[in-house]
C-alpha cells in the first residue's frame, strides 16, 4: 500500500499526527464526495454505452444506404476531399471538490463542407445523411469519453485518499525513531561500560604506582605494569 | 430489315446476355434471401445462381467480400461477351465501359492531386473500367502532366477536351470534373447510337436513347437535388446537365434555376414520370425530406432515388422484349449490378440486424 518512493514528507512528531489526522478527516469528507459522484458517472458512462451502441448500428446502416445508392466505395473520395475537421472537441476544467476534470465538449464549425459535392451525381443525400448520422456518433464518442476520462481521474483521486498513507506513514516514522533510540542507548551503554573499564585500569595503574613509589622495591615490577597498562589500552581501543 | 443480318454478327451474343438474363435472381429467390439468418444461409441460398465464385469465400464472409465477388462473376461474364462481340457491338460494349473509366480516372486523379502512390489506386478501380493505358497514369506525378501525356491517351481524351484544362483539374472539386465528364459521355454515347450506321433506326437506337434520355434526367434532377447548400454555383450547375434528354431544354432550364425542391418538382412537371416519383416520395412539400433527416431510422417509403433505379430497371427489363438489339447488353449489365446492390443490401441488413428493412430491395423479376 504505502509506496517507497511517492511518500509524503512529514516530519515524525506527535504535533504533526494530529496535524495529519485533521487533514485525514479533510481528505475522507472529500473522498465520500467524490465516491458519490464517480458513483453517478458510472450510471452516466453505463447510460452512454448503451446509447452508443444504438446510435453506431444506425451509423453504420446508414452506411450500408450509401453503398446502395452510390452502388460502390466512396471511402477514398471521402478521405482525400476532407481537408480540415469539421466536428472539433475543445476541453474545459471542472472542478469536483479539489479535483480538476478535463471535460470535452464538441462543436461543429460552420461553413465547412470539405465533401459536399461527393455523390453529386446519385447518392448525395445518402451521403450527407450518412454524415449527420456519424457526426451524432461521435458526439455521442466525445460524450462517454468526457466521462470515462472524468471516472479514470476520480478514480485515482480515490485511490490515493483510500490508502490512508499518512497515518501508516506517522506510524512507521514512530517505529523508525524507537528503533534509532534504542541504537543510540545501546552505544551510549557500551560506551560506558568501556569508559568504566578504562577509569579502573587507569586507577590500579595509579595505585600500583603509588605502592611502587612508596615501597620502591624493585623497579621490574613497576616496567611490567606499564606494560600491562598499555596493552590493557589497547584491549579496550578494540573495543571502542 | 434490320435483322435480317444481325444474327450473323451478333447471334450468338444475344443468345448468350439472353441466358445471363434468365439466370438473375427473380421474385422468389430474393423471398428465400429475406428469410437468411445468417450470411452463411444466405451465401448457401446464393448457391446456384453464384456457385463457383462464392465457393472461396470463408465461413460469414463479411457484406464487403460478398458484394466483391459477386461483382468478379459479372466482370467474367461481361469479359467472354466482349470478348466475342465484333464491329458495332464491340464498340458499343466500349463505350459500355466509359462510364465506369471516369470513375477510375476521377479516382487516380485525386491520388495523384494528393499525391498519394496511385499504384495502389490501382486495386481501388472498377475492373469494367479498365483500360490498356490505365496503369500509365500512375506514371504522372503532377497534375500537368497528367493531363498532358497521359489522359490523353485515354479513351477518355474527348471528354476532357474543350470542357476541362488542367488548371481545372486542379483548382475544381473532383465531384465537378466527374459530372462533367459523365455530361460528355452521355452525350457522346447518345450521339453514338443515333448516328453509327450500324444502329441509327434500329431497336437499338430506340431503346438505348429511352435510357440514356433517362440516365440523363436522373443525373439532371440528382445534381440540383444534391447541390442544395453547397457552395456550387447555379452556372456552374447548368454545365453539368446533359444536352438532351425529356427534361431537355425547358426542363433543364428550370432546373438550372431551381433554388429549392419545389423548384425541382416545378421543373419536372412537365414529364409525368418525374413528377409522380416527386409525389411519391414526398419532395416538394414544405416538409421536403423531413423523414429521411432522421438518420437512417424513418422513412418506411421509397426515397427518389429507389424510384429512380426501380424505373431504371423497369426500362432494362422491357429492352429485352426488343430483339436485334444490342440494348440488352446494357440492360443486363445494370441488372446484375443492381442484383449486385440488392444481395449486399439483403447481406447488410441480415448482419447488422436490421430486419424491418430488408424488403428494400428491387426486384423486377
Amino acid at each position: 500500500m504505502s509506496g517507497a518512493g511517492n511518500r509524503e514528507a512529514v516530519f515524525p512528531t506527535r504535533q504533526s499526527l494530529g496535524l495529519m489526522k485533521s487533514k485525514l478527516k479533510g481528505a475522507q469528507t472529500g473522498h465520500d464526495l467524490l465516491k458519490r459522484k464517480s458513483e453517478a458517472l458510472t450510471k452516466r458512462i453505463d447510460e452512454a454505452k448503451r446509447k452508443m451502441g444504438r446510435v453506431m448500428q444506425i451509423a453504420a446502416f446508414s452506411l450500408a444506404e450509401v453503398t446502395y445508392a452510390v452502388g460502390g466505395d466512396i471511402g477514398y473520395q471521402v478521405q482525400e476531399s476532407a481537408k480540415s475537421a469539421r466536428f472539433r472537441v475543445r476541453t474545459k476544467q471542472e472542478n469536483v471538490s479539489g479535483v480538476f476534470l478535463p471535460a470535452f465538449e464538441s462543436y461543429t464549425t460552420d461553413g465547412n463542407n470539405d465533401f459536399g459535392l461527393t455523390g453529386l451525381g446519385k447518392g448525395g443525400q445518402q451521403v450527407q445523411r450518412c454524415r449527420e448520422t456519424y457526426a451524432r456518433a461521435v458526439e455521442t464518442l466525445v460524450e462517454l469519453a468526457s466521462l470515462q476520462t472524468a471516472f479514470v481521474i476520480l478514480d485515482e483521486v480515490i485511490k490515493v485518499v483510500n490508502r490512508r498513507d499518512i497515518n501508516s506513514e506517522l506510524d512507521e516514522l514512530d517505529r523508525e525513531e524507537f528503533f534509532r533510540l534504542k541504537k543510540v542507548q545501546n552505544k551510549k551503554q557500551r560506551d560506558t561500560a568501556a569508559q568504566d573499564a578504562e577509569m579502573r585500569v587507569k586507577r590500579e595503574a595509579a595505585e600500583k604506582a603509588e605502592a611502587a613509589s612508596g615501597a620502591t622495591s624493585s623497579d621490574k615490577e613497576n616496567e611490567s605494569g606499564t606494560v600491562d597498562i598499555l596493552g590493557e589500552s589497547e584491549d579496550a581501543d578494540v573495543i571502542f | 430489315m434490320e435483322g435480317l443480318f444481325f444474327n450473323v454478327n451478333n447471334g450468338y451474343i444475344e443468345g448468350i446476355v439472353r441466358g445471363y438474363r434468365n439466370g438473375l435472381l427473380t421474385g422468389q429467390n430474393y423471398n428465400n434471401l429475406t428469410q437468411c439468418e445468417t450470411i452463411d444461409d444466405l451465401k448457401l441460398q446464393l448457391g446456384p445462381a453464384y456457385g463457383d465464385f462464392l465457393a472461396s469465400l470463408p465461413p460469414n464472409p463479411s457484406t464487403s467480400t460478398l458484394a466483391e465477388k459477386t461483382t468478379d462473376k459479372l466482370i467474367a461474364e461481361f469479359r467472354y461477351v466482349r470478348a466475342n462481340a465484333v464491329g458495332a457491338l464491340a464498340k458499343f460494349m466500349d463505350y459500355l465501359t466509359y462510364g465506369y473509366m471516369i470513375d477510375n480516372v476521377a479516382l487516380l486523379i485525386t491520388g495523384t492531386l494528393h499525391e498519394r502512390d496511385t499504384r495502389e489506386l490501382l486495386e481501388r478501380c472498377h475492373p469494367l473500367g479498365w483500360f490498356e493505358t490505365m496503369p500509365v497514369l500512375c506514371v504522372a506525378t503532377n497534375i500537368e502532366e497528367l493531363y498532358n501525356s497521359v489522359l490523353i491517351e485515354t479513351p477518355l481524351a474527348p471528354y476532357f477536351k474543350g470542357s476541362l484544362s488542367h488548371q481545372d483539374l486542379d483548382e475544381l472539386n473532383i465531384e465537378i470534373v466527374r459530372n462533367t465528364l459523365y455530361k460528355n459521355y452521355l452525350e457522346d454515347f447518345n450521339n453514338f447510337v443515333n448516328t453509327d450506321p450500324d444502329m441509327a433506326g434500329t431497336p437499338t437506337a430506340e431503346v438505348m436513347t429511352e435510357i440514356l434520355e433517362f440516365e440523363a434526367d436522373r443525373r439532371a434532377i440528382n445534381i440540383t437535388l444534391n447541390s442544395f447548400g453547397t457552395d456550387l454555383s447555379k452556372t456552374d450547375r447548368k454545365k453539368l446537365y446533359p444536352s438532351f434528354g425529356r427534361l431537355y431544354p425547358e426542363g433543364s432550364y428550370m432546373l438550372s434555376r431551381a433554388e429549392d425542391v419545389e423548384g425541382v418538382r416545378l421543373a419536372v412537371e412537365g414529364v409525368s414520370d418525374y413528377k409522380t416519383y416527386f409525389d411519391a416520395a414526398g419532395m416538394g412539400q414544405s416538409s421536403a425530406g423531413a423523414g429521411n433527416m432522421s438518420g437512417g431510422t424513418g422513412g418506411d417509403g421509397k426515397s427518389l432515388e429507389d424510384l429512380f433505379y426501380q424505373k431504371e430497371m423497369e426500362i432494362s427489363k422491357s429492352a429485352f422484349t426488343r430483339q436485334f438489339s444490342f440494348a440488352i447488353v446494357y440492360a443486363w449489365v445494370k441488372l446484375r449490378e443492381q442484383e449486385i446492390r440488392n444481395i449486399t443490401w439483403i447481406a447488410e441488413c441480415i448482419a447488422q440486424n436490421q430486419k424491418e428493412r430488408i424488403g428494400n430491395y428491387i426486384s423486377v423479376f
